[in-house]
């Protein structure tokens, strides 16, 4: 259990699957898609996994992202890196805000919370289409050219893309080793005892948040670019309940769990849509399946499998990704 | 030798390089008043609590023991009154603020990372006392060689070394307790506040605990809430006994034994145990 | 005048928010669940008192069918499925009342399609009030008075009745009421029939105002959210006095800035979490 539990080991895994996806997927599209959302679903399982918060508004972040990208490249010809720069940083601001606010109520009052800002931010989106195009989006949004390279191709863009995950990817497996990742694993295991020993818990449950927020807004811009469009359906709720099923599905344990989440939700959702419109229905039930059968994710799946197999059964300690039932922020009545 | 200058000659290794000057007292409050809307769970406590001193607190039921612990680790605010750490004034200092004060605590029913190793377990506790530097997400854990050092002293002091990779959720119920004093050791405390820490433990276990405490007075002032008077009566150097939210009585265990108002307080029958 | 017909407006539209949220905080006061499902119950609600319309039946016997269905519905999906997860993490709790949600609003395109439709208002209330320049149909004021009896009447049930201690009994601590010696499986579907077919009553209401279409439970189930905030969750008072303001805030605002109207009462929100985060009137 512990080698397939190694940070290194995960971006093995990342890095194999960045160059598996253009051998089986015919369309970059899709391709690059799950590496997109890979970085969103990551982003989501900083707070949920680590940190033991489930935030429902990672589509705020994913579609400010993507209107970043919309707004700055269509009107005012803002070089793509200073562009994501931008997204990053504004991701991050709004994160820390919606964060702060959401944070002040505890379990399930912070989840409705995250929802209702969600809300507020999709209704904003909307009110103000002068900015941001309202229903229609902004359209014409380019991929980027830069230093004579051109990735407007699509499965050149998806290089593009591929080099950002991984990079990105790295960081955020690094940033879950280090000491501020284990203090996110403390306070997410027992809040209490993470503030009696000193850490100031609503610190770091926002520092959280500001780097969820920042990768999500990432992700949000690539997508745009991706598709050529900056939709107001990014900001929608629908976009933030994606995530954190994918999130979920996958598994909270670890980061690399969350690309696999994304992965089979997108090539899921590739199948059954051209199949059947309604197979949302069938979202619905393997959602409840999930929450009865596999609580662990397909991550937990792999796992059991594995520790079958090599019938190691016995639990190392060395644990903080270890457990991905992880525990929600205390929803007492305190 | 009265235990006044006793405590005084001690103080010296009690804290880091950045002592301050050595105060006689190490924790005081002043009329301490706690409400709960209009229930004053503690009204007007004044405490003084000597340095390297053992103090227990004890008292009936709802006489408002857990709510004094709770203003003292920062968990409920005062109403009125003040605390004051190394006359410091910390009576609205937030509970982790307290710790980089120095003031760590133990909570009576344990309160691990159940799910992290034991090491892990310190090296967090001791890591809370510079919480700023672990927000920096580029940082490896091996960093901070203070906190990883401190981890293992904490660990060999109460025999956990053999434990140290196995996590703190599988441990038996007397390391868990154990470990639970270690978290608030990691952080160096100069006061250590705890919350019946012998609750819930066997005999033997509440032996060694009662020996690990007495241990603990050399370099460390010590506040506990108990409700076994074996122990109260046997290692402390002060007794406060509270009473509906007030002070009814302090002084040292052979003079709470013999005082008539607490014989009254606890019916006459929960006295016992022998003073060493 | 226009003033005085929008906050007319708003407070009908407001008591109906009143129902879904207290339906919401009845559930979780008792039963610690978020329930996701919330708004899917209202679509319900509304889709049945549409389709028995449809049928040729009266209103006032489509109305009070539809949020009897919703409620043996409910209280049905508590008894197969909800009660084996309550004792797993709120995570597990928003999965499957998400996936439930999605399983409901995919079930209603299916049946009654992705246009929607128009419920008209009841015989006998088709008509409008007129008091001197002030005009106002009449099956708003009759939603305005029903529910405001509605709403006296759900307020004896809480305080006043045995259910309603026990209710609030398990809002203090999830095994009070099993050490009250209730059956506590059988008050866990009963109440979490109740709370989905208040939804599902608010449903049937608001289908002659707004028509029906399959995405109108994902609204209601933010506006659910938005009023148990503001008004602060287990609070009665709060509750309606939020749903009201809720409604009033969006009802009047719709007459100066249509676009903004509904991110007017999110602002609001906002503001009454940076300022109380309790909620208005909210304990816990």
């Amino acid at each position: 259990m512990k080698t397939i539990n190694n940070p290194i080991f995960h971006f093995f895994l990342a890095a194999l699957t960045v160059v598996c996806l253009p051998l089986f997927l015919r369309s970059g599209v899709l391709a690059s898609e799950i590496l997109i959302f890979g970085l969103a679903v990551a982003a989501c399982n900083l707070l949920l996994g680590f940190t033991g918060l489930l935030s429902f508004g990672q589509g705020i972040f994913f579609g400010v992202g993507s209107y970043v990208a919309g707004i700055l490249l269509t009107r005012y010809q803002i070089p793509v890196p200073l562009m994501l720069l931008l997204s990053v940083v504004l991701g991050a601001l709004i994160a820390v805000a919606v964060g702060w606010l959401s944070i002040r109520r505890q379990g399930v009052y912070f989840v409705m919370l995250t929802l209702a800002f969600s809300q507020f931010f999709f209704f904003l989106a909307y009110s103000f289409s002068g900015l941001t195009g309202g229903d229609n989006g902004i359209l014409d949004v380019p991929r980027p050219v830069i230093a004579g390279f051109d990735f407007t191709n699509l499965w050149s863009y998806y290089w593009f893309v591929a080099v950002i995950f991984l990079a990105v990817f790295a960081l955020m497996l690094r940033t879950t080793q280090s000491t501020f990742g284990r203090t996110l694993s403390a306070i997410r295991e027992n809040e209490a005892r993470a503030s009696a020993v000193g850490f100031p818990v609503r610190a770091f449950k926002i520092a959280a948040f500001a780097i969820s927020g920042a990768v999500t807004a990432l992700a949000g811009a690539l997508h745009a670019m991706l598709i050529g469009v900056a939709p107001l359906s990014s900001i929608e709720y629908h976009t933030s309940e994606i995530i954190l099923i994918m999130t979920i599905i996958g598994g909270s344990g670890n980061l690399f769990a969350s690309l696999l989440g994304a992965g089979t939700y997108m090539l899921l959702a590739d199948v059954l849509s051209t199949i059947w419109p309604r197979w949302l229905l069938l979202l619905g039930v393997a959602l409840i399946v999930v929450a009865l059968f596999m609580q662990r994710g397909l991550w937990g799946l792999i796992e059991t499998l594995v520790s079958h197999i090599t019938a190691t059964s016995k639990r190392t300690p060395n644990a903080a990704t270890e457990r991905p039932l992880h525990r929600q922020a205390d929803g007492g009545k305190a | 030798m009265s235990i006044h200058n006793e405590a005084l000659k001690r103080s010296g290794h009690s804290s880091g390089k950045h002592a301050p000057a050595p105060h006689p007292v190490a924790l005081e409050t002043s009329e301490l008043t706690v409400a709960y809307g209009s229930f004053l769970a503690v009204r007007g406590v004044s405490l003084s609590v000597r340095r390297n001193s053992i103090h227990s607190i004890i008292g009936p039921n709802g006489a408002g023991k857990t709510t004094l612990f709770h203003a003292l680790t920062g968990r409920v605010r005062p109403s009125a009154g003040s605390i004051r750490l190394d006359d410091k004034d910390i009576s609205h200092t937030r509970d982790d603020d307290r710790v980089r004060l120095g003031i760590a605590r133990s909570f009576q029913v344990t309160s691990l990372f159940p799910n992290l190793s034991v090491q892990e377990n310190l090296r967090l506790a001791s890591q809370g006392r510079t919480p700023w530097q672990a927000l920096a997400p580029w940082r490896s854990i091996n960093h901070n060689k203070e906190a990883m050092a401190t981890a293992g002293e904490v660990m060999e002091r109460l025999s956990l070394t053999q434990v140290a990779g196995r996590a703190a959720g599988e441990l038996s119920h007397g390391q868990q307790r154990r470990l639970e004093v270690g978290m608030a050791l990691a952080a160096r405390p100069r006061v250590i506040l705890m919350d019946e820490p012998t609750s819930g433990m066997g005999v033997d276990d509440i032996e060694a605990m009662k020996e690990l405490i007495r241990s603990l007075a050399a370099d460390h002032t010590v506040i506990f809430v108990e409700h076994n008077m074996g122990i109260v009566m046997n290692i402390s150097d002060t007794v406060t006994v509270m009473r509906a939210g007030q002070k009814l009585v302090e002084g040292t265990p052979a003079e709470i034994r013999d005082d008539p108002e607490v014989r009254r307080a606890y019916l006459g029958n929960m006295i016992t145990g022998d003073i060493a | 005048m226009t003033y005085l017909f929008q906050i007319f407006n708003g407070i009908g539209i407001g008591m109906l928010y009143f129902l879904l949220a207290v339906g919401l905080s009845v559930i979780f006061g008792l039963l610690q669940f978020v329930n996701f499902a919330h708004g899917a119950f209202y679509l319900l609600g509304a889709y049945f008192t549409y389709d028995l319309v449809e049928r040729g039946y009266s209103f006032w016997v489509a109305m009070p069918l539809a949020a009897i269905m919703v409620m043996a519905l409910a209280a049905l999906t508590e008894i197969v499925l909800l009660r084996r997860i309550y004792k797993l993490p709120h995570t597990f709790h928003i999965l499957v009342t998400v996936g439930l949600a999605l399983i409901i609003q995919e079930m209603t395109i299916i049946v009654w399609g992705p246009l929607g439709g128009n419920v008209p208002p009841p015989e006998g209330l088709n008509g409008v009030i007129i008091v001197g320049d002030f005009i106002y149909p009449e099956y708003r004021l009759f939603v305005i008075a029903f529910t405001a009896v509605l709403a006296v009447g759900l307020w004896w049930v809480l305080e006043g009745t045995r259910i309603g201690a026990i209710v609030r009994a398990g809002s203090e601590s999830s095994e009070n009421t099993a050490l009250l010696g209730y059956n506590t499986l059988r008050i866990n579907s009963a109440v979490f029939g109740l709370g989905a077919g208040l939804a599902g009553l608010a449903g049937a209401l608001a289908a002659p105002i707004r028509g029906v279409e399959p995405f109108m439970g994902l609204e209601a189930l933010g506006i659910a959210f938005v009023v148990v905030v503001i008004g602060g969750m287990g609070s009665y008072t709060g509750a309606l006095l939020a749903g009201i303001l809720v409604g009033v805030t969006q009802s009047v605002m719709a007459s100066l800035w249509p676009e903004g109207a509904r991110l007017m009462i999110y602002l609001g929100m906002a503001l009454v979490i940076v300022a109380m985060p309790r909620g208005l009137l909210g304990r816990a």
